[in-house]
């Protein structure tokens, strides 16, 4: 049913009248005639709304729509000064022909016109670049000066190494705040931080999952502390022990064995014993210790170097091939 | 295609002529061709065969042809030895043959070029399930057969660390357990491929297997074996006691009968370091140290002694819990197998390519196995190809379903 406007004079005349009901009968007829001459709208809907006045009792006149503002909107117009704050979508306002909704009987989708979908979504008509640039320039008062030494993202992660991240929440609820808020990230580099090798693996191990390897970048997220000061205050806090305590070196850490080492080791591992264990058998040692000397050759360097790539690395067809070309040039086939 | 069943039908399989499809060097070979096959007309189908049966003249102008096995090396030489389904085939086509392939040439070569006064080098064919491991290292073992070697050749191992029926507490050592019907098999099989070696070796030392049973120094290696067969209780010991001797006695004496090169080849080798499925009576996981028979062959797995070669192949069709895409040796063999079995020479063994795939084709034609009519034209082979992906078990069993 379109909505219309109810004319104010034929509605305090009705409401004196509604008791009469002859004179209202009367005046009521009367009105059918004014607005069927008026409206120029379909006799359907003219005999609907005159059957549903007849039936209420009361009715407001029905006031045609003037066209939609879109029709007198210039291309260059201010857009800001349309939608300024978060509106809900108007189709009368904005001037884009969006369809949206599901397509009934292989159709199309529904037009804007009278379309709920379009104004249930969240919109960001009121947040478009020209809207934001002025809330810059608003804002550029309050603020200083970005310093002219910091003109690169390289700069500022060499002097501000550590990045520190937390979420600020709007609500307009029953309470205003969230308690989200309180997190706290920090992440940081290994590679800033002045650790040599024994504290970089230390560290490593002492922060498990939170190193992720392939950025070097260590995550500490905290939320423990109800506030977000005290949250931040933790993490640095943490930081701080993390880095002091891999640079000491505990007694126990003299048991570490091959199983807990990081990477792979050719020195001292099986591999290295097999190899010389082989070479021994083709060719005795001689009087003299020239076990540096058997190692020490071109061909058993490849050997070592091909079994670091195969088990640091991983295993591939490719790193195989290498493998099996050193195994070869080692004995000689 | 009738032409060429008569022709097939009328000359004898063993006196096939050859001729090279592909061109690899072409004038050369082209000219040795001309003059071998002067007397017969080109018969273009019968490509994919070639009659040089002994493995130790298979060059890489053969690749991609089927050579015949055989029969009495067949049955000798592998008497559990070929995978089942090749098996089922030389029944059906009442010949077995082989195609020659790079991965088994390639070994053939490094075994002829090695030095045997030196430790064994371990080869490991490792490749993607169905591509011819087991095949490949079938073709090898029967060139060392030719060239007269010792062979201890264990088909499976994998069959030793599962569904075995009776496992028997070992007499000699407290801690160990005896698979009595296993390795009572294998002596069954080595003894039947290694008939002419058993009376010229002899043992080095006494063996005692109960208080009244003990075989003295000096006695040839059958009756040692015997001792194994008839009594089930020692068998793994006597396997471990055999494997011991050939070890000491291989490439050791140049002159005189005890000379001979041993040949070590284990298929599924990773099964010696994985796990096992069996159970100990206390009902806890067995492992693989703790059976005799994995452990004596682990022995021989090592490079301490000298005079022949170890060749090995991996399996994951067999092995327990290994997911089925695994197949490079650090996968299938875990940690301990890599170190135990380095430094080794991988030799990889892919899928047919095209020369091969052809060959496999035609085979199959000339042996009658494709009875579809559809898989006779280029349409049908086109199918072949996209359904198995030249992968020889897939083009084999889709093949048997035609």
């Amino acid at each position: 049913m379109a909505a219309y406007i109810t004319h104010p004079a034929l509605s305090s005349l009705c409401k004196i009248n509604c008791n009469i009901n002859a004179i209202y009968s009367l005046i009521s007829f009367s009105r059918r005639i004014s607005i069927s001459s008026v409206l120029s709208t379909s006799a359907v809907t003219t005999e609907s709304e005159a059957a549903g006045q007849g039936v209420r009792g009361q009715r407001r006149s029905k006031r045609q729509a003037g066209e939609p503002r879109t029709e007198r909107m210039t291309v260059d117009q201010d857009w800001t000064a349309v939608y300024p704050t978060a509106a809900s979508f108007k189709p009368s306002t904005v001037p884009l022909p969006v369809r949206m909704g599901y397509p009934v009987k292989r159709g199309v989708p529904p037009a804007k016109k009278g379309n709920l979908e379009l104004i249930k979504i969240p919109n960001f008509l009121h947040l478009t670049p020209v809207a934001i640039k002025k809330h810059c320039e608003a804002l550029k008062q309050f603020c200083t000066e970005w310093p002219s030494a910091l003109d690169s993202d390289e700069k500022c992660m060499k002097h501000f190494p550590i990045q520190v991240q937390s979420k600020e929440f709007v609500s307009a609820g029953l309470s205003l705040k969230n308690p989200d808020a309180r997190i706290v990230t920090l992440k940081v580099k290994l590679s800033s931080l002045n650790l040599d090798d024994h504290a970089r693996k230390k560290m490593i191990k002492l922060g498990e999952e939170r190193y992720c390897k392939d950025t070097d970048t260590l995550t500490i997220t905290t939320d423990s502390c109800p506030l977000r000061q005290q949250n931040y205050d933790y993490a640095m806090y943490l930081l701080t022990v993390l880095y002091h305590e891999s640079w000491k070196t505990e007694a126990w850490e003299q048991e570490k064995t091959r199983a807990d080492m990081e990477e792979y080791e050719w020195e001292d591992s099986p591999s290295q014993k097999n190899v010389l264990d082989t070479l021994l058998r083709m060719r005795p040692l001689g009087a003299k210790d020239e076990v540096e000397e058997l190692l020490g050759q071109p061909a058993v360097q490849e050997y070592r170097d091909t079994m670091l790539r195969l088990k640091n690395e991983g295993e591939t067809e490719e790193n195989l091939h290498k493998y099996k070309e050193a195994v070869k040039k080692l004995f000689n086939i | 295609m009738n032409l060429h069943k008569l022709s097939s039908r009328l000359c004898p399989t063993a006196t096939q002529k050859f001729r090279h499809l592909h061109i690899p060097s072409s004038g050369q070979q082209l000219e040795a061709v001309a003059l071998e096959t002067a007397s017969a007309e080109p018969n273009p189908l019968s490509v994919f065969r070639t009659s040089e049966q002994d493995p130790t003249y298979h060059s890489e102008g053969h690749t991609g042809q089927y050579y015949m096995l055989p029969p009495a090396h067949i049955q000798k030489l592998f008497p559990y030895g070929l995978p089942p389904r090749f098996q089922l085939q030389i029944k059906t086509f009442n010949e077995g043959c082989v195609m020659v392939r790079p991965p088994a040439l390639e070994l053939i070569s490094y075994l002829k070029r090695a030095d045997y006064s030196k430790p064994p080098l371990r080869y490991v064919l490792h490749g993607d399930i169905g591509t011819g491991k087991t095949m490949s290292l079938c073709h090898v073992l029967h060139y060392c057969y030719t060239q007269g070697w010792l062979i201890v050749h264990i088909p499976d191992a994998h069959l030793w660390i599962k569904n075995c029926k009776e496992l028997l507490p070992s007499s000699s050592r407290p801690s160990r357990f005896d698979q009595p019907i296993q390795a009572s098999q294998w002596l069954k099989n080595f003894k039947i491929t290694n008939e002419r070696f058993l009376s010229k070796l002899k043992t080095t030392q006494r063996y005692v297997w109960t208080k009244r049973e003990s075989t003295k120094k000096g006695q040839p290696l059958g009756e040692l074996i015997d001792q194994g067969v008839n009594r089930m209780k020692s068998s793994s010991d006597v396997v471990g006691a055999v494997l011991r001797e050939l070890r000491l006695q291989a490439g050791g004496t140049t002159e005189g009968e005890g000379a001979f090169k041993l040949t070590v080849a284990v298929d599924g080798v990773n099964a010696l370091w994985g796990k096992t499925s069996l159970k100990k009576e206390d009902r806890t996981m067995c492992e693989p140290e703790e059976l005799t028979l994995i452990h004596n062959l682990r022995k021989m797995m090592k490079n301490n002694w000298s005079g022949g070669a170890i060749l090995t192949a991996l399996s994951q069709t067999g092995s327990v819990f290994k997911p089925r895409s695994a197949y490079l040796p650090n996968e299938l063999l875990g940690e301990e197998g890599f170190d135990s079995m380095e430094p080794f020479v991988p030799v990889s063994v892919s899928n047919y390519n095209e020369k091969e795939f052809e060959s496999c084709y035609l085979y199959y034609l000339d042996r009658s196995w494709l009875q579809h009519p559809h898989s006779r034209s280029e349409e049908g082979k086109k199918e072949l190809i996209f359904l198995c992906n030249k992968n020889p078990s897939i083009l084999e069993r889709l093949c048997a379903a035609l």
